[in-house]
């Protein structure tokens, strides 16, 4: 990306939390400095060190996900997908979606709301034909999705190995593809998605000016921006009681079960320095999408941000 | 063992229809490995899903690509540049890919 050109930048480097420190003497010929979690890097090095931290967790990161929030980021991503209400024959495209949580969810949703399209249309048929009776006992195998699609897109080829096998052991075929990409210059087309989703994936991403507006780009006109991300928590002793567990006991977590305390460190640090509610909002609207409005889940833990491309 | 893998690798190429392996009627005893992804890697080509194929274009030039089953790669021809598919995944960021023509591509005029 060229340097020194995006007012997003200067956005992100107003974000409170520790001043970057010193010895930019040496750092300056490199390019432009960023924060990895409290680390102050180069552009080059937050990618490179972004990219190992998730190729070291990609094997261990459901089960972190799990240890780390009690099971409550399950609940979380339910909220996404029933706030997203997909109708059969929506075409999402799930960037930063690795290991397939929401990609899945999406699935079932649609599944199980086509079968209540099926069943609705079965039961108002009052005298039907052996024709209609025979074709009811096909099952609609070819249908049962009702053509709805998913694109899984990640940057990490370990994120997308663990989330494919897990597709294969879990069922998941039909519907379901899998990309190598970067959020900051997706390889699709203008105006193809009607819904875009980053889950946990957005605060990870180096400069999130250019996938927002990559966002936007492939969404349809009436598609759907939504963020999940984890935010900030404005109450003062909740603050403090996050804090504590966040640095206390999830690196202890992420050593104990992932063998890794350093990618933890930066999950929780990474957390802190990027930008609350308001200002992702601002920076959505940037981008061009319009209704955008966030819904914070667990006061402000995590926050659901939404948009759209009118 | 080394029959198993054999059929496990005839059966693949004989569908290049099904990117998950479902090693139907292959005949050689690999109706077992639907389960097994994609364990062994190195040169077995699994294409990419046709209905993925409708909307991927070069991350760089936003134009539509040709997919070549013989080097199981994505080609843009106007940037002569070829993303690998590896795994059934498309490799979808520049700097995996290869250039197919000597000269290089005017790679900062193509940026939008």
């Amino acid at each position: 990306a060229a340097p020194g050109s995006v007012p997003g930048r200067s956005n992100r480097s107003a974000v409170p939390g520790p001043s970057p420190v010193g010895g930019t003497g040496a750092r300056l010929a490199a390019g432009p400095e960023m924060h990895f979690g409290f680390q102050t890097v180069t552009e080059e090095e937050r990618r490179e060190k972004i990219y190992q931290v998730f190729e070291n967790v990609a094997k261990k990161y459901d089960v972190m996900n799990d240890s780390m929030t009690l099971g409550i980021h399950r609940v979380w991503k339910d909220i996404l997908v029933h706030k997203m209400n997909p109708c059969p024959g929506t075409l999402l495209l799930d960037v930063a979606g690795g290991t397939g949580d929401i990609a899945f969810r999406f699935i079932n949703y649609v599944r199980s709301v086509r079968q209540r399209q099926l069943q609705r249309k079965l039961k108002h048929h009052q005298n039907l034909s052996w024709q209609e009776i025979f074709e009811s006992y096909q099952k609609d195998e070819f249908n049962s999705l009702g053509d709805s699609q998913v694109v899984v897109c990640d940057i990490n080829r370990e994120m997308l190995k663990v989330g494919k096998q897990k597709a294969e052991h879990l069922g998941y075929s039909e519907g379901l593809s899998w990309v190598l990409g970067n959020a900051e210059e997706l390889p699709f087309d203008d105006d193809k998605f009607d819904v875009y989703t980053i889950a946990f994936g957005i605060r990870n991403v180096t400069r999130i000016d250019l996938a927002l507006q990559e966002a936007y780009r492939v969404l349809k006109p009436g598609g759907r921006f939504l963020c999940l991300e984890f935010s900030h928590v404005s109450n003062p002793l909740l603050s403090r009681l996050y804090d504590l567990y966040s640095f206390q006991v999830i690196p202890v977590l992420g050593e104990v079960i992932a063998g890794d305390w350093r990618s933890y460190q930066y999950l929780v640090e990474s957390i802190r320095q990027f930008p609350p509610q308001e200002e992702l909002k601002v920076m959505i609207e940037d981008a061009g999408f319009f209704k955008v409005d966030y819904e914070n889940l667990n006061f402000g833990i995590v926050a659901i941000h939404s948009g759209f491309k009118l | 063992q080394a029959r198993r893998a054999r059929g496990r690798r005839g059966g693949r190429q004989q569908q290049p229809g099904s990117a998950s392996g479902s090693g139907s009627g292959s005949g050689l005893g690999s109706g077992s490995d639907s389960g097994s992804g994609s364990g062994s890697g190195s040169a077995r080509p699994q294409p990419p899903e046709p209905s993925l194929l409708r909307f991927l274009v070069c991350p760089l030039s936003k134009r539509p690509l040709r997919y070549e089953e013989a080097t199981n790669e994505l080609i843009n021809e106007e940037l002569g540049i070829a993303y690998p598919i590896i795994d059934g995944i498309p490799n979808m960021v520049p700097e995996a890919a290869r250039m197919t023509r000597q000269k290089a591509p005017a790679e900062g005029s193509e940026r939008p």
